[in-house]
């Protein structure tokens, strides 16, 4: 049986030591977040994941929803879990109290949904969907529906989705078909079947609100031709009293790899009755309103399983005595080693233990970002912060469930055969992150966003936030000879970054095909840069509180070594991909297609 | 027969125009207009209406004069008391009211008192020369022809010149002559026909595209769209052309050509005069000078709201930006616009078909070749392509198919081409097809050499993305500036050291280096986009490299131990300007427009323009003693961004020396850079490097004084301050004294040093921001 613990110590470590998490306090709105008011929602928020969800993880995903005759039935125990994660709130925890929402930043909805994802990743989606529903809602959604809708996605009783595959369209959207008629009544009926819904139908809440994407009768070709419908399950009055069934049905459920505690539906829409939200034809644009903010949910997911595998990987390799450390035995008293002596298994910890808390780290500065974006009044730092977290969005997104699959799978490596049973819990983990790499933006296509459209906005506009102070720093600690160990690496590789994010912008002018040809390698590296500056930050931030004298040598102590750990053995992999960048794409053009 | 004097009589808006350019050229010239009624009885200034007329020249925008002081060539006077005064002038041109009888009166009176053998010319835009010369003295028909200018005189390229049949063929060379090399005019020989070449084609075709705006239903933002840029046509379009030119001009034009062109005029069948136009006219909307036209500003409740006319409802309306798929599509060529589709695209086809179907027509009725139409049109209404090269571009044979297949006559001369195109190149040379159905090779008159005829006949001896080196001859290799907007980056420098390189002692192959380009603009300074992309990624090294090789490659321009000439026109502004700063000469198009422009994207000059002009203000003899004033002049251009509006101003600002040269036709700009280049060839010596002593903090501290009182008053903004203070400490050397001398290269590590530290500000990278995004300055 896998265990967890949320990372509450570590957790604290980014949000006030490497960060100062109490800059939100001074942000209107924020004025009684203080640090001390987060760690206390974050320990509640761990102990209802760690009690309540992980729990139900492994059997939820043992027992997967069942569909009969329309209707889902999620596994045993989630509508009580579910009850008692909507009465703490936590389903409207960053939401606007004027809907009766917590209000809390974004940062700790962030740290949130990383609990979530490594106590139960089927059951987050749940309120995840909600929340995304929530964000296009109520940035475009009019008065009336925002006043109807709102106070009920928030306190949980009512729940959301995100219609937009189809059968024919994934990734394009502009090849939907779905059709929307208006109604007399300033309504539209809904017509047509969407796929791979995730919470489109179940047993959690009293009634489901769809966000539809649907094309207008005069609507034009493509993208530009999309409108965004909220349709619920049943048809609300004016006062959210549930009134008759809609139009909008559970076809079948999707029989997945993992995360089978979600429901993934088939979602016939017949002539179901939806309003408009946003502008006809900008459908898209107030997705995306839901994607951007999803994307980074998708993130934390990544990392959320990252931690759970590495916390159990961790816990075996101490436990399982096999052989002898190759330099003579470490626990001569005992019949064997526990493995955690082997410099392979070291390594597979260490990646995972590096990567999970430069990640998190990376997280915070995002997190901290996007309320500073939405809440500080001076409009050139909202411009900076949202800035920062564009550009940053699909590397988190890419990357962290690039290292969410990968984690899990070395955390199988390490349980051995036993890693590739059920008991243990760690192939769940692997099929459950897998998933994370390829909804909400396949991570092929994170990488073109990050070349095609992030990368020559407005000149470069967007690299400034990450590369400025990237730069500054690595500048002030060259100068300081405590830090050369990590900032000469951190320069070395950033410098890479420099060069070849000039190339991709040179050639990529030129030859699309040469910048998407180099991005994802590009967002792998950028992402390795990322880190490494993180881990130098938290090194640095480390070694004074050493140097303090504080307390908790041990933590910092582990944290410097897991540094020169990242330094050494992780960030060097961005010289390959340089290389890798540089040869560009006739490698990969040069092939017919039907040489395949 | 050489000019050395001129009259003009008539003191509007093209007469005086005309005399101020006259005196661009250096020619004393008369102005004469009647005496008016009010001066007559209160005994006023006799002279009031030449005189008011060079005083509003000298304030206004574009000015006429290209510097003020030629303003003092300009002799005003009328046409009672200085009459007399004609018979000291060798040219005499007529620019009065466009009436038949009082110019017949007017020359009547001329060729009394004129010197015998002076040329007499009119203006006239409407009037046969047949008709002036009737009733003429013998000796008046002898000497007279018709220059017709385009307005502004000074701006405008074309001179159509109209000889009758008895106009002496030695006085119609001397003034081609004089209005080619000195008033630096593109000549274009016309006959005598209505509207002659420019107006003939140009009336014809805004009728055209008015017409079709109204009957396809677009709106004048679509209409400009459509017939503008896509056609080579400049932006203005239609009807932001006519806005420019005054909606009340058109029936004047149109009513002359009515009453003389042939009966079977295919204009007669287009003609029309719109109620709305009327209704414009009468209410005073009759464009920029009048209360607004088919555009307007309106700045009722303090925003500025771009407004237009909505054709069918004649009201206006805010302006929108069109959206035409046919426009956007129009970038893969001519004929995907005009088989467009959509109402642009059907507009497009019609305006064309109609314009250049009447301009092949119009072959050798109006003129003896092709290419002179297509030379009246580019330099008369800045068309990118005369007509001929439209139609080359749809090409002969699909055009002439495609007009029969309309149901429209195919001009005589289109079936002639019979599928050739108007324009080839044989063996290098540039031909055209001309009214017999013979090719024949554009003549290029002596002492014109054109690099695009180099380009032609050669290939180059270096080239990369951005630059090319050409061989044009006897020795000399010419550097062309081949970027995006001829924007300055590593390869040009790059290519610039390699000429160098191949020059070597210039003993050699090579004697000498020419830098000249046929765009618009000589350079409007670095990639400004590239910069930025740069500064984004802080990339602070590889930008510290890139100042470096500037500095680098401009000091072995100016130290080569050969001739290195610049022969800009247009914009030679920033990195540009520096560029001419090292130069061992200066061939100068006199329409160059010349600045140290950095401040303005919160830089200052760093390839050597702050040392480069504060050597010039120190060399300079007439001023008085002590470092400090040399400082202050040359901190005070640079620091507020002066830009000459003339090669002449640009002498006055130093950015060019005085002994560097002016030409005035910018076809004769390479041949006069290159004759230059060779003549300074000969026993060629670098000049000497130079040192400076600078008197350090103390001056700083001076500038720095001036600057905060410039920020007191606001006229100096925050980040102006910051970016002044690095100018000031590099103009006075920073912690120098006056004890210490410093060398070139020690100025030019202030410059990069100062210049990296700005280019890292917030407020300079804001202003860089938001220049590539107008164009225009941030004043942060």
């Amino acid at each position: 049986m896998p265990t967890y613990k949320a990372p509450l110590r570590d957790v604290r470590f980014v949000l006030n030591e490497l960060f100062d998490v109490a800059e939100l306090a001074s942000l209107p709105g924020h004025e009684e977040h203080t640090p001390d008011l987060i760690e206390a929602v974050l320990e509640e928020g761990a102990r209802i994941c760690e009690n309540e969800l992980f729990p139900l993880n492994q059997p939820g995903d043992e027992e997967g929803c069942r569909f009969e005759n329309g209707v889902v039935y999620t596994p045993k125990g989630f509508k009580e879990a579910y009850r008692t994660f909507r009465e703490g709130g936590w389903t409207g925890l960053s939401a606007d109290p004027a809907y009766g929402g917590q209000g809390l930043p974004n940062t700790v909805q962030f740290v949130m949904e990383e609990f979530t994802s490594s106590a139960n990743l089927s059951f987050g989606m749940y309120p995840g969907l909600s929340h995304g529903a929530y964000n296009a809602l109520y940035r475009w959604g009019t008065q009336e529906l925002r006043d109807l809708y709102l106070p009920r996605l928030v306190d949980g009783t009512w729940s959301g989705t995100m219609c937009l595959t189809e059968a024919h369209c994934g990734t394009d959207l502009g090849l939907i078909r779905t059709r929307a008629v208006p109604a007399e009544d300033g309504s539209y009926r809904i017509t047509g079947t969407k796929i791979f819904i995730s919470a489109g139908e179940h047993d959690l809440t009293e009634n489901i609100v769809h966000l539809v994407l649907a094309r207008l009768p005069d609507a034009p070709a493509g993208t530009k031709g999309i409108s965004l419908f909220v349709v619920p399950k049943f048809l609300p009055g004016p006062d959210g009293a549930l009134g008759p069934r809609n139009g909008a049905f559970c076809g079948s459920i999707e029989h997945k790899m993992g995360i089978k505690a979600s429901s993934t539906c088939v979602m016939n829409f017949e002539d179901a009755t939806g309003w408009l939200v946003g502008e006809p034809h900008k459908g898209m644009r107030a997705m995306f309103t839901m994607m951007n903010a999803a994307r980074l949910g998708v993130a934390m997911q990544g990392l959320g399983l990252g931690e759970v595998s590495y916390q159990n990987a961790v816990a075996y390799a101490r436990d399982r005595l096999q052989g002898r450390s190759l330099s003579g035995a470490k626990a001569p008293d005992r019949p064997a080693d526990p493995i955690i002596v082997h410099p392979d298994v070291r390594k597979n910890l260490l990646t995972m233990k590096a990567c999970n808390e430069g990640a998190r780290a990376l997280a915070a500065w995002i997190g901290l970002s996007i309320d500073r974006a939405e809440k500080h009044p001076d409009p050139a730092i909202r411009q900076e912060a949202e800035d920062l977290v564009a550009l940053m969005t699909p590397i988190l997104k890419a990357y962290f469930t690039d290292h969410g699959f990968a984690a899990a799978n070395l955390g199988v490596q390490v349980h051995g055969g036993h890693g590739y049973i059920r008991e243990y819990g760690m192939e769940q983990f692997v099929r459950d992150a897998r998933i994370a790499q390829i909804y909400e933006g396949a991570n092929g296509i994170q990488a073109l966003d990050l070349v095609g459209r992030k990368l020559p906005q407005d000149m470069g506009r967007l690299l400034r936030r990450f590369f400025h102070p990237v730069s500054a720093y690595i500048e002030e600690r060259m100068e300081q000879d405590a830090m050369a160990e990590f900032g000469l690496p951190l320069m070395r590789a950033f410098g890479k970054l420099q060069q070849a994010t000039a190339l991709i912008a040179q050639k990529g002018l030129k030859d699309p095909d040469e910048a998407a040809a180099a991005s994802t390698d590009y967002l792998r590296f950028f992402a390795l840069v990322a880190l490494g500056y993180m881990w130098a930050r938290m090194a640095e931030t480390a070694q004074a509180r050493l140097a303090a004298g504080t307390g908790e040598a041990g933590f910092y102590e582990t944290k410097v070594k897991t540094a020169r750990f990242y330094f050494a053995k992780l960030l060097p992999e961005t010289e390959a991909l340089f290389r890798t960048i540089v040869a560009g794409a006739k490698p990969l053009m040069a092939l017919e297609a039907d040489a395949f | 027969m050489e000019i050395k004097s001129a009259a003009v009589i008539g003191s509007g808006v093209m007469g005086s125009g005309i005399a101020a350019h006259i005196a661009n050229a250096g020619i004393p010239v008369l102005l004469l207009d009647i005496v008016p009624d009010t001066a007559k009885a209160a005994g006023g200034d006799r002279s009031g209406l030449a005189r008011g007329a060079v005083d509003r020249m000298l304030k206004a925008d574009p000015a006429p004069f290209m510097h003020k002081r030629n303003a003092r060539l300009v002799t005003p006077g009328n046409l009672e008391d200085d009459i007399a005064r004609l018979g000291e002038v060798d040219w005499i041109v007529e620019a009065v009211v466009e009436d038949q009888a009082v110019k017949a009166a007017l020359y009547r009176r001329v060729d009394a008192v004129r010197k015998p053998g002076s040329a007499v010319s009119s203006n006239t835009s409407t009037i046969p020369l047949a008709n002036l010369v009737a009733g003429q003295s013998e000796a008046f028909a002898r000497d007279f022809m018709i220059t017709h200018f385009f307005n502004p005189p000074r701006y405008m390229r074309l001179l159509e010149l109209v000889a009758g049949e008895r106009t002496r063929p030695d006085a119609l060379a001397a003034i081609e002559r004089f209005a080619d090399m000195r008033l630096g005019k593109g000549v274009v020989r016309c006959k005598d026909r209505p509207g002659f070449i420019a107006n003939r084609i140009g009336t014809f075709w805004i009728q055209s595209a008015v017409n079709g705006a109204m009957d396809l239903g677009l709106s004048v933002e679509e209409a400009d769209a459509v017939v503008g840029r896509p056609m080579g046509i400049p932006k203005t379009g239609v009807f932001g052309l006519i806005d420019l030119v005054g909606l009340d001009l058109m029936p004047h034009v149109a009513r002359s050509l009515l009453a003389t062109l042939p009966p079977d005029d295919a204009y007669r069948g287009l003609y029309r005069d719109p109620e709305l136009f009327r209704r414009m006219i009468a209410e005073g909307y009759t464009g920029r000078k009048g209360k607004g036209g088919f555009y307007r500003l309106n700045t009722e409740g303090g925003a500025k709201v771009k407004e237009a006319i909505d054709l069918s409802t004649g009201r206006y309306r805010r302006s929108d930006k069109p959206k035409l798929a046919s426009v956007d599509a129009a970038k893969a060529g001519l004929r995907v616009l005009v088989e467009h589709e959509d109402k642009g695209g059907r507009y497009a086809r019609r305006v064309l078909f109609q314009t250049l179907a009447y301009a092949a027509s119009l072959v050798p009725e109006i003129a003896d070749d092709p290419a002179s139409v297509d030379r009246a049109m580019r330099l008369g209404y800045n068309w990118k392509y005369g007509p001929f090269e439209l139609i080359d571009q749809l090409g002969t044979e699909w055009f002439a198919e495609a007009l029969e297949a309309e149901g429209h006559a195919v001009p005589a001369l289109l079936r002639k081409a019979a599928g050739r195109p108007f324009y080839r190149v044989e063996d290098g040379r540039l031909q055209c097809l001309e009214a017999g159905g013979a090719y024949a090779d554009l003549a290029r008159p002596e002492g014109v050499l054109l690099l695009s005829d180099v380009k032609r006949r050669s290939k180059p001896v270096a080239k990369n993305g951005s630059a090319a080196l050409w061989d044009i001859g006897d020795g000399v290799l010419c550097l062309e500036f081949t970027s995006k907007m001829n924007a300055l980056d590593t390869d040009i420098l790059g290519l610039c050291q390699q000429a160098l390189g191949l020059v070597g002692d210039g003993s050699g192959e090579w004697r000498a280096l020419v830098i000249h380009n046929e765009a618009d603009n000589f350079t409007v300074g670095a990639n400004l986009g590239l910069a930025l992309f740069a500064v984004n990624v802080a990339l602070w090294p590889q930008i510290d490299q890139m100042v470096q090789m500037g500095q680098e490659t401009y000091a072995a321009l100016k130290y080569a131990p050969f001739p290195v000439v610049a022969a800009p026109s247009g914009m030679a502004l920033g990195g540009g300007c520096e560029m001419l700063l090292h130069c061992a000469h200066v061939q100068a198009h006199a329409e160059t427009y010349v600045g140290l422009v950095e401040v303005g994207v919160g830089l200052i000059p760093g390839w050597g323009g702050c040392k480069e002009m504060l050597l010039r203000h120190t060399a300079d003899g007439k001023r008085p003693g002590g470092p400090m004033p040399p400082i202050a002049a040359a901190f005070e251009t640079i620091s507020t961004a002066k830009v000459a509006k003339s090669a002449a101003e640009a002498k006055d600002l130093k950015y060019l020396r005085e002994s560097d040269g002016i030409t005035m036709n910018r076809d004769r700009l390479l041949a006069d850079a290159k004759a230059r280049a060779l003549a300074l060839a000969e026993g060629y010596r670098p000049p000497e490097p130079a040192e400076l002593r600078l008197p350090g903090p103390t001056a700083k501290v001076a500038l720095d004084l001036a600057v905060e009182g410039f920020r007191a008053t606001g006229k100096a903004t925050s980040h102006d301050v910051v970016v002044a203070g690095a100018l000031a400490e590099v103009l006075s050397g920073a912690d120098t004294d006056v004890t210490r001398s410093l060398t070139e290269d020690d100025m030019l590590a202030l410059e990069r040093e100062r210049f990296m530290r700005l280019i890292r500000h917030p407020a300079t990278i804001a202003r860089i921001e938001h220049m590539l995004a107008t164009g225009k300055p941030l004043r942060n």
